[in-house]
């Protein structure tokens, strides 16, 4: 297993797109690290110059403190599995698992056993004589899985490995991955754009956006203190409501004002001093948005009823502010309303967050 | 509904037929009539000389052509031809949609100059290199003999006029090939090649393990088109050789011609037609199942 250092990478694809730029992040030993982020943002590229299939334009890679930046990716013993599984299309799933090892000069016996070890472990046994194009888009994601496996690298980098699953296959994966993970302590780097996986399965999380790393954390910290705006509208499905609101008020605490309404702070941070009588993005994740009072403390808000979208374990209810801006709230299963009509929400304003409006920074 | 529908479905179909009909019937004048009249004149002595439907031979035509030995020499060139041009063809072929598979400056450049041979029409190809093979007025034999080597009569001497059409053949129709493979190429998907580069692989192991399977499908429609073009050669012999000399360049299809309208004999020109064209139409079969047999 090995510990991966980025030290202030960049990628630059001719003539001058720049695809990755200063990103430092270090995987420790046996951690499972997912880069997110939405497409283009440099996650892929980030990997795969990890991989040594892209050179780093900028700064060093170290794989157990050793510069590999001009290392041949054969020779930095890491495996990747692609998101489109590209196995060998002519081989048996056993001839795509020994082909690796073959190339290493591994006998044939250790060959054998590792080749075994790995099927009963992924349960692909009974597949171990077919060829990929018998087998399903599941099937072929273990066998992917498997020859990364069975070459017993330093790391794994996994490239968007679950994006062409179904959605119920996507979830007994992840969780399968997750269990692989504990069970073989591997240091395994996941790229993905689906902030679900991101939160499921990562023990740090690092956000990326236009090439650069935006924010690293464990998964519930990005998702309490999201460093700004965009960290907070990626994560979480529905994403928080960002509404454009003014701080308000003389003492302590002070106010939000949010479209003729008066939202009182459950306490004052220290940077919210500065902001008094400005504008500022006030964020509030739709969980933290409720139909009744609770134990108290909620501030209350009534807002008309756009559309109520039940999910079945949940309801999302879609409601207009009184100048007509729109905020989501997600509410127990048990909740309806008429379109068209009034409601009484009630805000969790201890969990709430404000940002800067230029910068896009959180305050506080 | 399902009457309306019904309705509907036949006058699109009319319309259909309508507008395909002009086309249809053009096709049946020029490629079924003649096709109908060879497949009818091949039982029959129809000769040049005697140019009628009287007399009905059966399979005469066919058994007579098969016992003929000119015919056994023919089938004997066309198939050195067949397999020197295409297999030549693919070699190089390949290496030029490989190494162009790496290029990416001047792309459209390098696609015009190996389009340029394909785009000329056969018998100007024919004209241009008889005249410049010409054994003492043509062009190469000069630069051969400026450097002080012997001319050579590319098209006169039986042993070189063989080798001579092959070569021109290739000039003319490689580019075909280097362009399938080419589009072949640029189609397979990156994902294997990276997975073999995390491997180890070299880059012999990556072609023969990755590129060759994954572009078997490509590999035998190009060899399979060029060999149903190559069976059917006329042009190239009919301009610079005439099949000669003697019999040494004398395809199949030329040899047919000539039994027509040297030897007259338009009954066993057909019959020979019909057999040739089952040949490839055999081939073409295969060639339809096996890309079907791919989709």
């Amino acid at each position: 297993m090995a510990e991966i250092a980025l030290r202030n990478i960049g990628k630059i694809f001719p003539p001058d797109v720049v695809a990755v730029e200063g990103v430092d992040l270090t995987i420790g030993d046996g951690e499972f690290v997912v880069l997110l982020g939405p497409s283009g943002c440099g996650k892929s590229t980030t990997l795969r110059m990890i991989a040594g299939l892209e050179t780093a334009s900028a700064g060093d890679i170290a794989i157990d403190g050793q510069r590999v930046n001009d290392v041949d990716p054969a020779d930095r013993d890491l495996a990747i599995v692609f998101q489109n599984y590209a196995l060998y299309p002519h081989m048996t799933v056993a001839q795509n698992l020994a082909f690796g090892l073959k190339l290493r000069k591994v006998p044939a016996a250790e060959i054998a056993r590792r080749i075994d070890l790995t099927a009963r472990m992924l349960g692909i046994e009974p597949l171990l004589k077919r060829k990929p194009r018998e087998l399903s888009g599941g099937q072929q994601q273990r066998v992917a899985l498997g020859r990364a496996l069975v070459r017993q690298p330093k790391a794994f980098l996994l490239d968007e490995p679950l994006s062409n699953l179904d959605a119920k296959l996507r979830a007994a994966m992840r969780t399968e991955l997750i269990k692989l993970h504990q069970q073989l302590g591997a240091t395994i780097v996941h790229v993905t754009h689906d902030q679900v996986e991101a939160m499921t399965m990562g023990q740090r999380i690092c956000i990326m956006k236009d090439g650069r790393v935006v924010q690293v954390g464990p998964p519930m910290e990005v998702y309490r203190n999201p460093v700004d705006t965009f960290v907070a509208g990626f994560l979480a499905s529905p994403p928080m409501n960002l509404l454009d609101a003014r701080l308000v008020g003389a003492g302590d605490p002070l106010a939000v004002e949010l479209g003729g309404v008066r939202l009182p702070l459950a306490a004052n941070r220290p940077g919210y001093a500065a902001y008094r009588d400005r504008a500022v993005v006030f964020g509030v994740r739709p969980e933290d948005i409720y139909e009744d009072a609770g134990p108290g403390g909620r501030a209350t808000i009534d807002v008309k009823v756009v559309a109520v979208e039940a999910l079945g374990p949940e309801v999302v209810l879609v409601a207009a502010l009184p100048d007509g801006r729109e905020i989501a709230a997600r509410l127990g299963r048990g909740f309806s309303a008429a379109v068209g009509g009034q409601q009484r929400l009630y805000v969790d304003l201890a969990t709430m967050h404000l940002f800067d409006t230029a910068t896009r920074k959180a305050i506080g | 509904m399902t009457v309306a529908a019904g309705a509907l479905a036949r006058r699109d179909r009319r319309f259909g037929l309508l507008m395909t009909a002009p086309g249809l019937a053009a096709l049946m004048l020029v490629v079924l009539f003649p096709l109908g009249f060879t497949l009818f004149t091949s039982f029959y002595d129809f000769t040049l000389v005697h140019p009628n439907h009287d007399t009905y031979v059966g399979f005469d035509n066919f058994r007579e052509a098969w016992d003929e030995n000119y015919l056994t020499d023919a089938l004997w060139v066309t198939t050195k031809f067949v397999v020197a041009s295409v297999v030549i063809e693919f070699v190089i072929g390949f290496s030029i949609a490989l190494a162009l598979n790496r290029v990416n400056r001047f792309k459209n450049v390098y696609y015009v100059i190996l389009l340029a041979p394909l785009l000329m029409n056969p018998v100007v190809v024919g004209q241009m290199w008889r005249m410049l093979l010409h054994s003492e007025l043509g062009i190469i034999n000069y630069l051969i003999s400026s450097v002080g080597l012997k001319p050579v009569n590319w098209l006169g001497d039986e042993h070189i006029a063989f080798w001579t059409v092959v070569l021109v053949d290739i000039w003319h129709q490689v580019s075909f090939m280097a362009i399938l493979l080419m589009a072949g190429l640029a189609a397979l998907p990156r994902e294997p090649y990276e997975a073999a580069r995390m491997d180890g692989a070299s880059a012999i192991r990556t072609f023969v393990h990755i590129t060759l399977p994954l572009m078997r499908p490509v590999i035998a429609v190009a060899l399979l088109l060029r060999m149903i073009f190559a069976i059917k050669t006329f042009d190239i012999i009919f301009i610079m050789t005439k099949g000669g000399p003697g019999t040494a360049t004398d395809l199949i299809s030329y040899f047919i011609y000539r039994s027509a309208f040297f030897g007259l004999d338009i009954g066993r020109a057909s019959a020979m037609s019909v057999a040739l064209l089952v040949l490839v139409i055999a081939l073409t079969v295969y060639l339809y199942r096996y890309m079907k047999s791919l989709a």
